[in-house]
């Protein structure tokens, strides 16, 4: 037994305190540490690396010794963590070497057959591979390219993404791949796009260290962000004028250094954001000069749904549920979402935009302060107002202090949101909202100065976004859906014209909604954990269990979507491979491989090229028909054959999708194994296929985005003992590769010209229509977008489900600070399971009084769409207000997301685990 | 058990004279500290929330103590729920399927 748990806390409180002692100072270990590590780090080999959890990107430093980890620690030269690491951080090494990792690929069979009801039995692969493309081949043929779904994630290492992507879109034709990064950023990618026409944010992490206020909207970063968090306390803590600020739907541990910290209801964020918003008009503090370079007011439709099934929900959903999904079709106003909207109580509203909910246009500076007129203290008071014990006036105040926060135009303002903005059923709406009133001070793109949005996973934005692992995206912020983006990819891909599918693919709710009503019949899940983290489990655990689909698991460990796959394939995990990942401040960041895969398990790249080498061109070149393709020039519903067209580019239809389109002999030539960049180290990949896979498709990606306001180094470049990472834009510059600060700022930004100042060219070439508050115009006259920001007004609107006398309380849902996402690694060093080994059920004392609950009590959790059962707390590191509870989703134990809304932004798509209702019972 | 990692920043001249009264104080450990800035990283175990806040103010109100701020907060059950395991975790042996997926 090593240290006790007491003494592991301890350990672990003193660190996170000198984390944000050392921010600034470096305070220094003890003589004795030093000389007692020297003693012990005899015949240690030392590599950087990238922390595998959260979107900070936090470098390590990575021990290995006789083909082991032995240590790993907080990388002194990272301009991210400056040598610091959090409590998971620590652990980084460890979770490799769980004692249920799988080794061996796993099939469920009856007597040495395949059998869905079987048990699962190891298998080699060759006979994994052979049944998994067998059961793929069966479904693409009877389905087409969208009968065929995969799962990825914000952990792919960018390669991986990059073949994933590959793969699907060019060898399937199919955009029916859609990563977990949905569940998280997605309302964040599609603001971004919204607002700036280009995605990611502006600034990076050094704002905290230029910033006057930091404002935290639904973002606990003291428990999911606790490097960025040591720095902010820091600031704190040495800058006299700065000031913190936590929004939140409960209280956390982010208050507890914060200044000021408000409690708001679900969804309340919409109407505060606003009032901000109108307080800027009234005081004046419009930056008027800024605005009229930058800016564009602009709007959209409300009647835009829920981001339930369009239509036939009542075929899949409970009487029940339908209780909510059936506003999908028809609202009736609520009083304050009438007055917010400027209608009347009790109006019947058809959601005739829930196909369109992101269309825009512009209007007037008038019109967005008319809209912004009912958004007063006392419609706060009403709409968001969250906890029931603070009197009106307290809370009054409070808004009053933010409001002045924003309002003075001497006071750097920084805006950080994660999930509280990003899942939220108006969530491109709320994002959006923050860049209004950034955009309207002129606090942006201005070191100190943003809305900056951060990210939960560590690839997040290298992989998921930048890569453009979604239903709609190609590489570098292009979609599926624009021929000119279709077109510039099949020609840096050297692709048959049509070659490239126009239809938006199912996003990752979508696949699962697929599963359920037959649409898709094969799924294969990648580096996350779909059947624990999607909201509504009940039917997606149904669709794969008792469904006539086939699902394939690549994990490390036996995760719930594991259980009910019908094939396991073991992953090698982050440092068995090489990889890069690139963190919520655009800096892309690599390793080498540090040891071996265990057992049989081999890296997510080799299973897909492996998969590639058994389906050849033939395939899947030929005609395919795709249900509701309309798009120009495929009016027929078609994609076209491409093979005869394929053959006269040199192509053979006979070749397979990985000969043609991955170990092509340029690649193989000119990205050779071993290559001196290693240093000694292995890669169990390149050693199988005999080429440097990661490299050759790094390479090939970094062409999407060259001259095009996505540049990379490099591959060599990222790999230098001298680098930590590269913030993009990366461009060479008298021989140097040169990072980019802050985007948009002339100052920084490669792509602003001179005499430009802030300049957000994303939008160049774009225009807007110009309307009025409830339409677009005719079309006549139209609004030029280049160098500008659009400035939207967006209403508040009521949660689709409120609590109820039935289901009575709110649901929030969550991460714990030494959890990270569904514990399948986490829980696996005992450290940290022991620190919080269960989720619990976090409810105020008078709510479990008013049940006849108390403290560690086991209830029910129960929706209209399933229940779980957890023990209660009372106290602790959360204090949640009167009538709202929170349950983290880590434990699977604890499947919180039987119980969850599988609500999304109809605009992003993303789900709103952040507010259902529910009740809670004694179990 | 409540733990609360504290920042004590004093006059950097006094900073050994600190660091002796804060050892003496009972359910103080000082963990690293700083001469130059007069920073000292502080854990303070307490058996409620009451007594956390009260002990923080204790130091607060000490002589040559600039400032002490609570940086990190952390609640913890009875120790004794901990020990327990999943049984997914604590499989002897490396097995080829783990007894949690045939179940």
């Amino acid at each position: 037994m090593g240290i006790t748990r007491r003494e592991f806390m301890k350990n672990s409180v003193a660190a996170s305190v000198a984390a944000s002692a050392a921010a600034v100072v470096g305070l220094p270990l003890s003589t004795d540490a030093e000389a007692a590590i020297a003693q012990s780090e005899a015949g240690w080999q030392w590599d950087k690396g990238a922390c595998r959890f959260c979107g900070t990107g936090c470098g390590i430093m990575i021990a290995t010794k006789d083909g082991r980890i032995v240590a790993t620690k907080g990388d002194p030269k990272a301009p991210v963590n400056k040598g610091l690491n959090c409590v998971k951080g620590y652990f980084n090494g460890k979770i490799m070497y769980g004692q249920d990792r799988l080794t061996t690929p796993l099939l469920r069979m009856t007597d040495g057959k395949f059998d869905k009801k079987g048990k699962f039995v190891p298998v080699s692969w060759d006979k994994a591979m052979e049944i998994m493309v067998e059961k793929f081949m069966a479904a693409y043929k009877e389905k087409g390219p969208h009968g065929v779904g995969l799962f990825g994630s914000g952990q792919w290492t960018v390669p991986e993404g990059y073949v994933a992507a590959k793969l699907w879109k060019v060898g399937f034709r199919s955009n029916n791949i859609d990563p977990n990064a949905r569940h998280c950023m997605a309302s964040a990618v599609a603001a971004f796009m919204q607002t700036f026409g280009i995605d990611e944010p502006a600034g990076n992490y050094d704002d905290i260290e230029h910033t006057d206020t930091a404002i935290l909207w639904g973002a606990n970063m003291a428990e999911m962000h606790p490097i960025l968090w040591s720095r902010i306390t820091d600031r704190r803590l040495t800058h006299k004028e700065m000031k913190v600020v936590n929004l939140s739907t409960y209280s956390n541990m982010s208050s507890d250094i914060a200044d000021l910290e408000i409690i708001f209801k679900p969804s309340g964020d919409l109407s505060i954001q606003n009032y901000i918003a109108r307080e800027i008009v009234k005081r004046g503090a419009v930056d008027h000069e800024f605005v009229k370079k930058n800016g564009q007011f602009a709007t959209g439709p409300y009647d835009i749904g829920y981001g339930f099934r369009p239509k036939n929900a009542d075929k899949f959903h409970s009487p029940a549920e339908m209780e909510v999904v059936k506003n999908e079709q028809v609202r009736v106003l609520d009083k304050w979402e009438a007055i917010g909207q400027r209608r009347k109580e009790g109006d019947v509203v058809q959601q005739a935009n829930a196909a369109t909910a992101g269309k825009d246009w512009a209007i007037s500076f008038e019109d967005f302060a008319k809209a912004l007129e009912p958004y007063d203290l006392d419609y706060c008071v009403a709409t968001a107002k969250g906890d029931p014990d603070e009197s009106d006036e307290a809370f009054k105040k409070k808004l009053v202090e933010l409001a002045d926060y924003y309002c003075d135009p001497k006071r750097k303002v920084v805006s950080y949101w994660t999930m509280g903005f990003n899942q939220h059923q108006r969530g491109t709406w709320v994002n959006e909202q923050c860049y209004t009133n950034h955009l309207l001070t002129g606090k942006q793109s201005k070191p100190g100065n943003g809305a900056f949005s951060l990210t939960g996973q560590p690839s997040a934005c290298g992989t998921a976004r930048e890569v453009g692992t979604f239903s709609h995206r190609l590489p570098a912020d292009m979609v599926v859906m624009n021929p000119k983006h279709r077109a510039l990819s099949e020609k840096l891909w050297k692709l048959p014209a049509k070659t490239l599918n126009p239809q938006m693919g199912s996003h990752y709710v979508k696949i699962m909604r697929d599963l359920e009503d037959g649409t898709c019949k094969w799924a294969m899940v990648q580096v996350n954990n779909p059947w624990q983290n999607t909201a509504n489990l009940n039917h997606w655990i149904k669709a794969a269990r008792e469904m006539d689909n086939f699902i394939v698991c690549c994990d490390g460990y036996p995760t719930v979507s594991a259980k009910v796959a019908d094939l396991v394939l073991p992953a090698a995990m982050i440092f068995e491979k090489w990889g890069f990942y690139g963190n919520a401040e655009r800096r892309t960041q690599c390793w080498r491989q540090q040891v071996k895969p265990v057992g049989e398990s081999m890296g997510d790249m080799w299973i897909l090229l492996e998969m590639a080498k058994r389906i050849k061109i033939k395939d899947c070149w030929g005609e395919q028909k795709i249900a509701g393709l309309k798009a120009p020039g495929f009016e027929d519903g078609k994609l076209p054959s491409v093979i005869d067209e394929a053959v006269k580019m040199g192509y053979n239809p006979e070749a397979s999708l990985y000969d043609a389109l991955f170990a092509t002999p340029a690649h193989k030539k000119a990205y050779p194994w071993p290559d001196k960049v290693a240093k000694g180290h292995g890669n169990h990949i390149a050693e199988d296929l005999g080429w440097f896979a990661e490299k050759a498709m790094f390479e090939e990606y970094r062409a999407f985005g060259t001259d095009h306001g996505h540049d990379l180094a490099p591959f060599d470049v990222y790999y230098d003992d001298a680098v930590r990472g590269l913030k993009w834009p990366v461009v060479l510059k008298d021989g140097k590769w040169v990072e980019t600060g802050w985007r948009f700022n002339e100052e920084y930004d490669p792509y602003v010209k001179k005499g430009q100042g802030i300049y957000f060219y994303g939008n160049d070439g774009n225009a807007l229509v110009m309307g009025d508050l409830d339409k677009p115009g005719d079309g006549s006259v139209k609004v030029k977008l280049d160098g500008k920001a659009k400035i939207y007004f967006r209403p508040y609107a009521t949660p689709v489900e409120e609590p109820d006398t039935h289901f009575n309380l709110w649901l929030c849902t969550g991460r714990v600070l030494e959890h990270w996402h569904s514990g399948s690694m986490t829980r696996r060093v005992p450290e940290l399971h022991r620190a919080v080994p269960n989720a619990v059920c976090w409810i105020h004392p008078k709510d479990a009084d008013a049940r006849g609950l108390k403290r560690n009590d086991l209830v029910w959790v129960e929706s209209r769409r399933g229940k779980v059962k957890v023990r209660i707390e009372t106290g602790g590191r959360n204090r949640v207000p009167r009538g709202l509870v929170y349950v983290p989703w880590f434990d699977e134990s604890v499947l919180i997301n039987k119980v969850c809304l599988d609500s999304t932004c109809p605009i992003s798509k993303e789900t709103d685990f952040k507010k259902c209702s529910v009740k809670v019972y004694k179990a | 058990m409540n733990l609360s990692g504290i920042l004590v920043i004093a006059t950097p001249e006094w900073v050994e004279t600190v660091v002796t009264e804060l050892n003496a104080m009972e359910g103080i450990e000082v963990h690293q500290t700083d001469p130059v800035t007069g920073r000292i990283i502080v854990v303070q175990e307490a058996t409620d929330i009451h007594a956390e806040i009260e002990g923080v103010k204790r130091i607060k109100a000490m002589p040559h103590v600039v400032m002490a701020d609570m940086v990190y907060h952390y609640f913890a059950d009875d120790a004794r729920a901990y020990d327990a395991m999943p049984a997914e975790l604590t499989e002897d042996t490396q097995v080829c399927v783990p007894a949690y997926l045939n179940t």
